[in-house]
């Protein structure tokens, strides 16, 4: 019951890139398109799923002073064992990935959930959460990188080798697809979200949450706060 | 004192582990990748050739040239010189270094270009991987053409919106064969 619990927060109730805002740097750099998102989410899901078991394992064994090194080196082994494999067995998936694999070290959804959550839960709890904020990672970057492939370039390809889709119709804006259209699509998706949140809350009656895990007490700007 | 050796002494552990795994990992995977990467090579040199029946990747001809070495991969067949491969690059790319494989014929015409490796604004600069603009540098004269883009009154149509890109890869491609014309002899002759 619990186990199903911590895997389907990670989709929306504690969605990585829209609720927690976590792993921007990797989120504006791929999501140019959905085939390079799609990429991207199903390397850190892997990557989060190994590292969330084996840092729940060694937990206890750990002395909480030097956590952080250790909790990055148990990633930066697994991102190094997935490039390695990827390269000799995969060579078409890592041609399309290679760029982003040694990214996922520095992706801050891998350590934070390292730190929040299965340093301090079971290894089968930090398996659901890794395999929910893995999912939940993957479709935001989706979403971001479909929205930006079709209003930037006009097109939309799943993966290399499917059909491509074109849609016509429209000039695609090619700044939609640099960095300032990552800020501008994220932004937007980031109020559309948070405005569906809030009419959803003032139709139940309820008072808008915080995201769990967030420090929001100290902070007054937004509504959040008080 | 007592403490502090725990601490480095955990940490000591774990990246002994962590350094073994990878040790491991690397021995079984080592052979496969460098198996993949001369594959990769090979269809690249294939790509861009006129047909053949020898290996041009094991036939080279090394070159000396404007202090740096240049790799021919000569493509013959029945013995006969049928054409030649030569990897390139330039540094004037948007994002850095842009190489690729140049083909050229005995009829000293180009045959292809194939893009090794670019890292140009997806979009923009990144569209020289698109067939329509490498097919701009198939089939021309190597002597006779002018190699630079139309907007420095060259004959090869920039990508608009992405001239730098194409610029470099019409450097690139005029460096290599700017090295195969002063060296023409040298490398038709090469498993002769």
């Amino acid at each position: 019951m619990q186990f199903w619990k911590e895997l389907i927060k990670g989709l929306w109730e504690e969605n990585p890139i829209f609720r927690l805002v976590l792993g921007m740097c990797p989120t504006l750099a791929v999501t140019t398109s959905l085939e390079n998102s799609l990429g991207m989410g199903i390397a850190a899901t892997f990557v989060l799923v190994c590292s969330n078991a084996v840092i729940s394992a060694i937990r206890n064994f750990i002395p909480s002073k030097v956590r952080i090194p250790c909790f990055i080196v148990v990633i930066a082994t697994f991102v190094t064992i997935v490039d390695l494999v990827m390269a000799g067995f995969a060579p078409a998936l890592h041609a399309n990935l290679g760029l982003f694999i040694p990214l996922i070290v520095v992706n801050c959804i891998i350590l934070g959930r390292a730190e929040a959550f299965a340093s301090k839960h079971s290894i089968l709890l930090s398996i659901a959460d890794g395999i929910g904020m893995g999912l939940g990672f993957t479709l935001s970057l989706c979403i971001l990188g479909t929205c930006r492939e079709i209003l930037g370039a006009g097109t939309l390809t799943i993966w290399q080798g499917l059909p491509q889709i074109t849609i016509g119709g429209f000039q695609p804006m090619v700044l939609m697809i640099l960095a300032p259209g990552g800020f501008i699509a994220l932004g937007c998706l980031l109020a559309l979200m948070n405005h569906v949140q809030a009419e959803t809350a003032k139709r139940k009656g309820k008072i808008i949450p915080s995201p769990i895990h967030l420090d929001c007490h100290h902070c007054t700007i937004c509504k959040w706060g008080e | 004192m007592k403490e502090m050796l725990r601490l480095v002494l955990t940490v000591t552990i774990i990246c002994t582990f962590a350094g073994a795994l990878l040790a491991g990992v690397d021995a079984l995977t080592k052979d496969r990748i460098a198996e993949v990467k001369q594959l990769k090579q090979l269809n690249a040199i294939q790509d861009v050739l006129p047909s053949c029946d020898n290996h041009p990747d094991v036939n080279i001809c090394k070159i000396n040239h404007g202090g740096r070495s240049w790799c021919f991969y000569v493509a013959r067949k029945s013995g006969n010189f049928v054409g030649a491969a030569v990897e390139t690059t330039s540094s004037a790319g948007y994002g850095g270094d842009i190489s690729l494989m140049l083909g050229v014929t005995a009829e000293n015409k180009t045959q292809a270009i194939a893009i090794l490796g670019q890292k140009e604004t997806p979009g923009l600069g990144a569209n020289i991987e698109t067939d329509n603009f490498k097919a701009k540098f198939a089939d021309k004269a190597l002597e006779t053409t002018h190699w630079a883009v139309t907007k420095d009154g060259g004959d090869i149509d920039q990508i608009t919106a992405a001239t730098i890109s194409s610029r470099a890869v019409t450097k690139a491609v005029k460096k290599a064969i700017d090295v195969y014309l002063a060296n023409l002899q040298t490398i038709q002759e090469t498993g002769k």
